[in-house]
């Protein structure tokens, strides 16, 4: 899948900020692929490690701000949830593809798009580093 | 049998220059389970509907993937369409080729959008009807508490056909609302008097509810009255059980821990202020007042309220030379710039302070020392009165009460307030709501309004005694749950409970109504008992599978 980047995003906050980004005409790399999950405390590991199985080169998990997510605590779930992932392909020594967390707000595309462009810097200093 | 998906391609009438619209459709043609391609322009207008609705029948398609803008913008439209050519609404799935590709990228764009239909195209073969059935709902509404905004509540759900129930742990309602009363003039006794002569309203005093268990629309709960345990169904609950407030003495405020201690001078409360001022015996007249507040909290609407209609009266009866030492004076409440106003032109001094002032009891009077930042020099005021800060509490057994029905305190120990997601004054779980003082800083102009919101939301939600909901949309497998409570744990909705089904083992149950369609449960299930329908693992796992292949 030659370098995609797979983002989950929740439909109350991330999904919403990645449309506003658009719509701002806030550009963003064009590898970014998202899929829409209701909360971000929806995503397993099991869609994680399959992203990266099928060759994404990152997985990022965006949800609402803390304190602030629709379901409570589907934010927290998913952020120790990237946070175990991570430490399992660390631990079995995979090749260092990022599965990243990151918070938001419905109306920060800025954010969004932040989020995007850092997962894509991360991504490049790897691949050099290697 | 393989699935008989079409696909929806819109343009949004031109809106989208940088994809070939005629390419995509010849490669989106090509995708495995795709029957047919449409090209319509203007997809959600009336003609467009029409035409969608028309293919869907010609073509005897059984799934629907529409590529245009993103679904938090035009689902519902498209759900409709499907629903108007005799399919079920959970059979679509969009492509966010507009928000999400066309707009979000320079140049042509073609090729990405083939693949975001690709996705969309992979989760629909997954797709399965969700049923939908008429669900009754008792119409009966408890209302805890017994103050104005209980009272006020019952009285408007009572208006729109409701049979509320006002549960009041004191002997008689309205016990603290006579400040109200008397100060503010809102009159809460004849409220009172109404909310007790009307057939439709309950009132229970000397009692509280001891346990709740069930889901929007039927929530049966225990109430404790006189010794006396009652059993009762209702559709929905309101929670309007109130604040109360302290002096801030000894709270590193730098005041005197015992009033006693001050011969002559005296800390008061606002209430106790009130009191004097409305006492028609006293012949204390304090030449000098200060007040101090908005130190301890960040929000100062209370105490901001409270200090103008004070000052005001203070400036009347006594004429007292007032200066008032704050952070912020919040004026964002109604009526309040006015009073701000009001209080400035009789000579009321306002100080603003980054730092608390220090006070110390000198020579029988009481010195306030500030630095006011628009002086930006020290100031001393020698008063005979200190009006001082007060701190804000929930009312003593909030805590208790929400652990009965799973609800999450704010960080103050208030009913939620901090969570922008959440309707103001609806809980996390459907059904529960809350109204007035018990959601921390509100003053009266704030409370009709969350009164008016909960009783909207009431009356939607039980007013034709049944609801629709999805049946099962979410559902543990009785073959492969066991019985582990996790999700039980975690449902962030209270929705899921342990139950039997057509006499079976014990397995989680999980209440229709009562579920928010978040998927943590089906995320946290050890055994993967859980299905999702629209974010089944395998509807996941499939966009990822077509992402894998382009
Ligand atoms: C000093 C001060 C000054 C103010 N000044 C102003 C002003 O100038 N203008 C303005 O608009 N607003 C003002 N307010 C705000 C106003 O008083 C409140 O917004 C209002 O009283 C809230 O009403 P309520 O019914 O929510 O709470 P309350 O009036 O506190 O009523 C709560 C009721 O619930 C009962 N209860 C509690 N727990 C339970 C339980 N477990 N079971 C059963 N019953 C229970 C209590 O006994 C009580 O009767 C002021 C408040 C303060 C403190
Ligand atoms: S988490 Fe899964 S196995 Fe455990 S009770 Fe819930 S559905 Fe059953
Ligand atoms: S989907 Fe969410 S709200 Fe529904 S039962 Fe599962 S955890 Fe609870």
């Amino acid at each position: 899948m030659n370098g995609r980047i797979i983002a989950f995003c929740c439909e109350h906050s991330a999904y919403p900020a990645a449309d506003l980004a658009g719509k701002l005409g806030l550009h963003y790399p064009e590898t970014l692929r998202i899929i829409r999950v209701p909360c971000a405390g929806r995503v397993d590991v099991i869609h994680m490690l399959r992203a990266l199985e099928k060759g994404a080169s990152a997985v990022l998990v965006l949800g609402c701000e803390d304190g602030a997510c629709h379901h409570i605590t589907g934010n927290i779930r998913a952020r120790e949830r990237v946070k175990h992932c991570d430490m399992l392909l660390r631990e079995i020594g995979i090749d260092g593809r990022p599965v990243v967390m990151f918070n938001l707000s419905p109306n920060a595309p800025h954010k969004f798009v932040k989020a995007a462009n850092e997962i894509t810097k991360i991504i490049k200093e790897s691949r050099e580093a290697r | 049998m393989e699935a008989r998906i079409g696909v929806f391609i819109c343009n949004c009438g031109g809106g989208m220059k940088n994809i070939d619209f005629d390419a995509a459709g010849a490669k989106v043609a090509k995708i495995r389970g795709v029957t047919c391609v449409n090209l319509i322009s203007d997809l959600c207008l009336e003609e467009g509907t029409e035409k969608m609705a028309a293919r869907i029948r010609a073509e005897n398609l059984d799934k629907v993937v529409v590529a245009g803008c993103s679904p938090q913008f035009k689902e519902h439209v498209f759900r409709n369409v499907l629903e108007n050519a005799g399919l079920d609404g959970h059979l679509l799935c969009m492509a966010n080729i507009r928000e999400q590709c066309s707009w979000a990228h320079d140049g042509d764009v073609t090729e990405k959008a083939v693949d975001l239909v690709k996705m969309a195209v992979y989760k629909a073969r997954l797709l399965r009807p969700v049923e939908k059935q008429d669900i009754a709902v008792d119409r009966k509404v408890l209302v805890v508490g017994g103050g104005f905004s209980a009272v006020a509540s019952a009285l408007r759900l009572s208006r729109v056909g409701l049979r509320p129930t006002v549960l009041e742990k004191e002997a008689v309602l309205g016990t603290s609302s006579e400040e109200l009363q008397r100060f503010y003039g809102f009159d809460v006794s004849s409220m009172i008097g109404a909310a007790e002569g009307d057939a439709n309203i309950e009132v229970l005093t000397s009692a509280r509810m001891t346990a709740a268990k069930g889901a929007a629309g039927d929530f049966l709960v225990t109430i404790m009255r006189e010794g006396e345990e009652i059993s009762r169904k209702y559709g929905a609950i309101v929670f309007a059980t109130g604040y109360r407030t302290e002096l801030a003495l000894d709270s590193g405020l730098g005041l005197p821990a015992e009033n006693e201690a001050v011969s002559g001078p005296k800390i008061v409360s606002q209430e106790q202020l009130f009191d004097m001022l409305n006492d028609p015996f006293t012949d204390t007249k304090p030449r000098t007042i200060g007040f101090v507040f908005g130190f301890s909290d960040e929000n100062s609407r209370f105490p901001t309220l409270a200090t103008l209609n004070n000052a005001l009266a203070a400036k009347k009866e006594w004429d007292s030379e007032i200066y008032v030492f704050c952070r912020d004076v919040e004026v964002d409440s109604e009526g309040v710039e006015k009073l701000y106003r009001e209080a400035r032109e009789c000579g009321v001094v306002f100080l603003k302070c980054e730092a608390l002032p220090r006070i110390a009891v000198d020579n029988g009077r009481i010195a306030i020392e500030a630095e006011d930042v628009f002086l930006g020099e020290d100031t001393v005021v020698a008063c005979d009165l200190l009006v001082a800060e007060e701190l804000l509490f929930p009312t003593e057994g909030t805590a208790a009460l929400s652990s009965l029905l799973n609800i999450r305190l704010d960080s103050r120990g208030f009913y939620q307030d901090e969570n922008v997601h959440l309707y103001p004054v609806a809980s996390e779980r459907k059904g529960v709501f809350f109204v007035g003082g018990c959601r921390g800083d509100l003053d009266m102009g704030r409370v009709l309004t969350d009164i008016s919101s909960a009783v909207m939301s009431i009356d939607k939600l039980l007013s034709s005694g049944t609801i629709t909901a999805e049946i099962e949309r979410v559902k543990a497998d009785p073959q492969k749950c066991v019985a582990c409570l996790t999700c039980i744990r975690v449902c962030p909705h209270g929705a899921v409970q342990l139950g039997r089904v057509d006499g079976g083992k014990e397995i989680a149950v999980i209440a229709d109504l009562a579920c928010d369609a978040c998927g943590i449960c089906a995320a946290v299930c050890p055994a993967k008992a859980i299905d999702f329908q629209g974010y089944r693992d395998d509807q996941l796992l499939a966009q990822i599978e077509a992402i894998g292949e382009s």
